[in-house]
């Protein structure tokens, strides 16, 4: 049998900056009708350019194919006239792409773009049907994505919808001209993980039901698990090992795919490592503490609406913790930790680091020697225009250091985070994601504070950089006894990494306790709900996830296929 | 849709109310007697103080502040010292001529700029490109005054057909008594010849006073077109298969429009500014050559009626093009609207 | 993902010194401009010694010599009392840069000053100020320049406070956008834990991530300021006669047109020169360093 895709030996460089650079190397990639394909790589492994070359949106230059071919159906697509070619797009191969906000034209109604993709369908295809009938069509392959309420969809423009909705929406778009080929380019990875886990569902019934092959582009390996046939692994524009998706997870021949996997965190089974201390006396304590947030807008900023970031949350952290604190977007994760750093003053209750109350407390000197908090993304938290010397010198500057002692703190810090002292007088965007989030853990260590909050300090870098400053917080913890408050929506990180931990849904804390306590018999329903929505890396994990009833679900999930009244 | 019309509305007189205020204030604060300065050094003591007296400069503050904002609100903008009229009537006499130079101007800013823009953008890197943006930076660079006489020096030359000073031949007898502009009531009369002579005497005056602007806005046409054309929602359309002429104008060439017609209508003043020296060049009988005279006879009622007039014309300026963006970009009117 | 930022620059080996440069270095149009720049600063700056009649730059008069066109002995040409105009084009550099330096030299902090603040402090400080600009933007600059300087008395100090009094709004304007964007990134928030104070914040955290910005726009305003000032002179209410200045050049040169084009033209073309050459660089540099304005 011949397959319906098929990229046979590709080489594309690029050019930029007057020099060249091979960006794929000999690549061979298949995918047979009805099978469901998947191609994993990391950031700037060329699985990008991979999609485009075969959707046909290479920019080139300055991109250039220089050798190979890609072959559709027997055609050969880079030798096909343009007609021919753009007669495929969307009939032949058609897109689901990775932002599903960023895909829409912000200014066309949903309808207008559905309508324009049927429509110029039509004509490349010698077709014309009647308004009322391409109404029909949208109306009919919007049901197909489960959104009912098609006739208020077609209406809305984009950001009238939520992202799971967006999402389903751009799916459909690429199933109005009837493609063979769908590839999908990270679908749902910008969403929540309960709303990606229905994307992927909804993905899956399509290709069965609709007899479409898949190709699918992704970083996330329990995401392949879930849905391919057979996998291909790019590392650095190379395809280093392929094989059937069971041959590549039971047994992974190349040294990159053992990484890979190794650097995945277990979400349950033996491999598993649970870190057991308890910690000491409390060191944080939250009682009933309550954010209201005001909406301001117009020409003399007035108050105009008002909501519940965190709702009534009392916590303790005891010394020596790492403690987790999980939620979706939205759940008000990111206040608390801000409440904790008294960065942001709640409504109600109180806040006791070390049995003080945060008034008077917080911003002082002495506070800022007991808690420090490294963030999210290092290309943010650390300012573009000055050297790595110059920001890690500022906390110690404004803690009373004599200039004369910061020169030597900073090499200790640097040696501390396993950096080369040449780093000092480098600038950010020198350094790659896993260096700069090293200097940001340099930076909150300087003063030497005795609590850390970790605001989902791996969710910007690679799997494999993510395990590496993982030990590194597992080390400085140990050598200098600190607490962790470490924020994330990554539970399966949070499993291997916390000894406590609080799962945060709509502002509220619903469960807290031992982090297997947590994991082994979750109570709440959206515990469950969460857990069960990670795609996992291994049947043993599949096997051991809870369970949840339809009814559960909906009582605790936002559903993507309804609008909301607004 | 009323709403938020209402509410830039609203925006727009506050500006407006603030501008007043601001004008009044630095008409006050500026160094030296406002009667002194409009009699000049040879009157007398006594001739001054009783000035005082009749412009009301011997109130309080706020008094005189009063005053003239009730005075504002009526259309009293108080009496011209140069023409001695009242200077509402100067300038309800000047405005047609200046609103028909501007109109003019900003069609041919759009006309040429948005287009040349597009094609800048689309034939990146190419001759085209560069052909393209020694234009427009010959267009930005060019100061409106050089522009005018060099146009006036070709006119003299070799564009005959082009007259280089007023508004309409005097051999036209014509009196545009309907909206004041000589083109829109020629055509409401039928009268051709009147169109076609005040088409002639607009061409240069509007040009130099375009050049400018058609530079800046093409460039920022080009920069937004490029900067779309790297969105996702670009590459999407492409990838499903809709044509390249389609994605360029109603996928791209909508949403990078926003940015011209921003520009358009913050550098609306600048426009205006402009126009004091070409009118004054041409001898345009508008408003601003009208400033420029009162300005040089130091007739501060008038310069403050001239320039607040220009305000005015800023603020309608921009609420129509607030006006256009909203119909081009819902998010602007979704994200106005929730703010309540 | 756009595909080019798929490609790791880094892995060039460029370093973005090295990427900026030759991003420069591949406009030909800001290496000219930066050449037209370097050449009006040094005329300015040389010109009582390479100009070919010093003395033309005062109330010299030359009767016989008077209305003659361009010849090798006056390049531009004379004026009407004879005196040559490109000495006295060079010395009008002298006053174009005066009023640039002059103009920019307290607009440009002022401006950046209250944008920094204004974007920082958020609040009454941000309403304020932002409020206040939005209101200077509905006033013509040219037109209030004018009346400034009429009611002030028309010489080059007022003209340079007029066109000052204009001219920091938009500096503000800009330095605000930049600090609103910035407001958003981690790195203030994470100063603001270690302690830091506001001065250390506005000036050390946020005003070099303004500075790309200021370098591109101070370029494009050098030009403009340069047009601002010889429009007032061209209509008298800038530098008074004998001192040589552009736009008063052109004003008198006009008189004269069509037939002695060159008193008007030259001067003309000189202001247009200068102005491109400040436009073209800042164009330049606002490419190589890759900033929005």
């Amino acid at each position: 049998m011949t397959p319906l895709l098929d990229i046979h030996d590709l080489c594309i460089g690029f050019r930029a900056y007057g020099q060249h650079r091979r960006i794929l190397h000999n690549v061979n990639l298949h995918v047979n009708e009805g099978e469901r394909v998947s191609l994993i790589g990391q950031s700037g492994s060329g699985k990008t350019v991979t999609m485009r070359s075969i959707i046909g949106t290479l920019p080139m230059p300055p991109g250039q194919i220089e050798q190979g071919s890609i072959t559709y159906d027997g055609r050969s697509l880079l030798d096909l006239n343009k007609r021919d070619r753009n007669q495929l797009k969307g009939s032949g191969i058609s897109i689901v792409l990775q932002d599903p906000m960023l895909s829409f034209n912000p200014v066309l109604t949903i309808g207008r773009q559905m309508d324009d993709i049927i429509r110029f369908g039509d004509i490349r295809t010698g077709r014309s049907r009647r308004i009322q009938d391409r109404h029909a069509h949208m109306i009919d392959t919007l049901q197909k994505v489960q959104l009912k309420d098609g006739e208020r969809v077609l209406n809305s423009y984009p950001m009238m919808l939520s992202g799971g909705m967006r999402q389903r929406v751009l799916i459909a778009m690429a199933l109005l001209n009837k493609p063979r080929l769908l590839v999908a380019d990270e679908p749902g990875t910008a969403l929540d993980v309960t709303t990606q886990a229905e994307i992927l569902a909804l993905l899956n019934r399509l290709v069965t039901n609709e007899g479409l092959s898949l190709l699918l582009i992704t970083h996330n390996l329990g995401v392949v698990r879930e849905m391919a046939d057979r996998v291909y692994v790019m590392e650095r524009g190379h395809i280093v090992e392929t094989g059937t998706r069971d041959q590549i997870f039971a047994a992974p021949k190349h040294a990159y795919t053992k990484k890979l996997m190794a650097a995945v965190p277990p979400l349950y089974g033996a491999s598993v490592k649970t870190t057991h201390h308890e910690g000491l006396k409390p060191i944080v304590t939250l009682q009933s503490v309550t954010k209201d947030f005001e909406t301001r807008s117009g020409w003399l900023n007035r108050v105009s609406g008002r909501f519940r970031a965190v709702d009534d949350v009392s916590l303790t952290v005891r010394q020596g913790d790492i403690f987790g604190i999980a939620g979706e977007s939205g759940s008000g994760k990111t206040t608390l930790a801000k409440t904790i750093m008294g960065l942001i003053k709640p409504s109600a209750g109180e806040v006791l680091i070390d049995g003080r109350p945060l008034d008077g407390f917080a911003g002082s000197q002495e506070f800022r020697k007991h808690i420090q908090i490294v963030y999210q993304n290092p290309g943010s938290s650390l300012n573009p225009r000055r050297t790595i010397a110059q920001q890690l010198s500022v906390p110690l500057k404004f803690t009373g250091s004599d200039s004369a002692a910061i020169g030597g703190r900073i090499r200790d810090l640097l040696e501390l985070v396993d950096l080369p002292q040449s780093y000092a007088n480098m600038y950010p965007h020198e350094l790659s994601g896993g260096q700069k989030q090293r200097v940001a853990i340099a930076r909150a260590l300087s003063v030497n504070p005795r609590i850390l909050v970790l605001d989902e300090p791996t969710s910007a870098l690679d799997v494999l950089v993510q395990s590496t400053v993982i030990d590194l917080l597992h080390r400085l913890r140990r050598e200098f006894d600190l607490t962790y408050i470490f924020i994330s929506h990554d539970l399966s990180l949070m499993r291997n990494f916390c000894n406590r931990a609080a799962i945060m849904w709509r502002g509220k804390v619903v469960e807290t306790g031992q982090i297997s306590e947590i994991f082994d018999h979750p109570s709440h329903p959206y515990t469950r709900a969460l857990l069960s929505a990670i795609p996992v890396i291994s049947a043993e994990e599949d096997a051991l996830k809870p369970s949840i009833t339809k009814e559960e679900r909906a009582a605790v999930l936002a559903t993507s296929t309804q609008l909301e009244d607004t | 849709m009323l709403l938020f019309l209402f509410k830039r509305a609203m925006t727009l007189l506050l500006v407006l109310l603030g501008l007043a205020i601001l004008i009044f204030v630095i008409a006050r604060v500026v160094p030296g007697d406002p009667a002194r300065i409009a009699l000049g050094l040879l009157a007398t003591a006594e001739q001054v103080t009783q000035l005082r007296d009749e412009m009301g400069l011997n109130d309080p503050f706020p008094v005189q502040l009063w005053m003239y904002l009730s005075g504002l609100v009526q259309g009293d903008l108080g009496k011209s010292l140069l023409t001695s009229r009242p200077v509402m009537d100067d300038i309800r006499g000047a405005l047609p001529a200046t609103l028909e130079l501007v109109l003019f101007t900003l069609v041919i800013q759009i006309a040429i700029a948005i287009p040349l823009g597009v094609m800048a953008a689309i034939y990146r890197n190419s001759w085209v490109d560069s052909l393209l943006r020694v234009v427009s930076l010959i267009g930005v660079v060019t100061p409106g005054f050089v522009l005018a006489i060099i146009l006036q020096l070709l006119a003299a030359h070799h564009l005959g057909a082009f007259p280089v000073t007023g508004r309409l031949d005097p051999g036209l007898s014509f009196s545009a008594d309907i909206t004041g502009l000589l083109l829109v009531d020629g055509l409401l009369y039928g009268r051709l010849d009147v169109v076609a002579d005040a088409s002639a005497h607009l061409f240069l005056p509007s040009i130099a006073l375009a050049a400018a602007g058609i530079g800046q806005v093409m460039r920022i046409t080009r920069t937004a077109m490029i900067e779309v054309a790297s969105r996702d929602f670009v590459e999407a359309a492409r990838a499903y298969g809709i044509p390249e002429r389609v994605v360029t104008f109603r996928y791209m060439l909508r949403v990078a429009s926003v940015a011209p017609l921003t520009i358009l209508g913050l550098e609306f003043a600048s426009l205006i500014g402009n126009a004091f020296i070409v009118e004054f060049v041409f001898s345009w009988p508008g408003i601003a050559s009208y400033g420029v005279r009162t300005i040089l006879q130091k007739d501060l009622n008038a310069v403050i009626g001239v320039v607040l007039v220009s305000g005015v014309f800023f603020v309608v300026a921009n609420l129509v093009i607030d006006l256009m963006l909203s119909l081009l970009d819902p998010r602007h009117r979704i994200i106005a609207e929730r703010g309540k | 993902m756009s595909a080019v930022q798929d490609i790791n620059f880094a892995s060039h080996g460029l370093s973005a010194r090295q990427m900026a440069f030759y991003r420069f270095r591949r406009n030909p149009l800001a290496v000219i401009g930066a050449l037209i720049v370097l050449s009006v600063i040094f005329a300015a700056l040389l010109a009582p010694w390479i100009a070919p009649s010093p003395e033309s730059a005062g109330s010299f008069v030359d009767f016989r010599n008077r209305h003659s066109p361009p010849s090798w002995d006056n390049l531009m040409g004379t004026d009407n009392v004879g005196r040559d105009v490109l000495s006295r084009v060079l010395f009008g550099y002298r006053i174009s840069l005066g009023l640039v330096v002059g103009v920019l030299g307290v607009a440009v902090p002022l401006g950046v000053v209250l944008g920094l603040m204004a974007g920082y402090f958020g609040g009454w400080t941000e309403t304020i100020i932002m409020r206040f600009t939005d209101i200077m933007l509905a006033l013509p600059p040219l037109a209030m320049a004018l009346a400034i300087t009429a009611v002030l008395s028309p010489n080059l100090i007022n003209a340079m406070i007029a066109i000052t009094l204009l001219w920091w709004t938009w500096h503000t304007r800009l330095i605000y956008r930049i600090v609103k964007a910035q407001m958003n990134e981690d790195y203030i928030e994470a100063a603001r834990v270690a302690g830091a104070s506001h001065i250390h914040i506005l000036f050390r955290e946020l005003l070099p991530n303004c500075v790309s910005a200021v370098a591109v726009k101070i370029s494009l305003d050098a030009g403009f300021v340069i047009l601002f000032g010889a429009a007032l002179s061209f209509l008298g209410l800038g530098v008074q006669p004998p001192t040589p200045d552009l736009g008063t050049m052109v004003a008198t040169g006009s008189e004269y047109l069509p037939e002695m084009w060159w008193q008007a033209v030259m001067p003309g073309l000189a202001i247009l020169y200068a102005i491109l050459g400040f436009n073209l660089l800042g164009d330049g540099l606002r490419d190589m360093l890759d900033v929005e304005l």
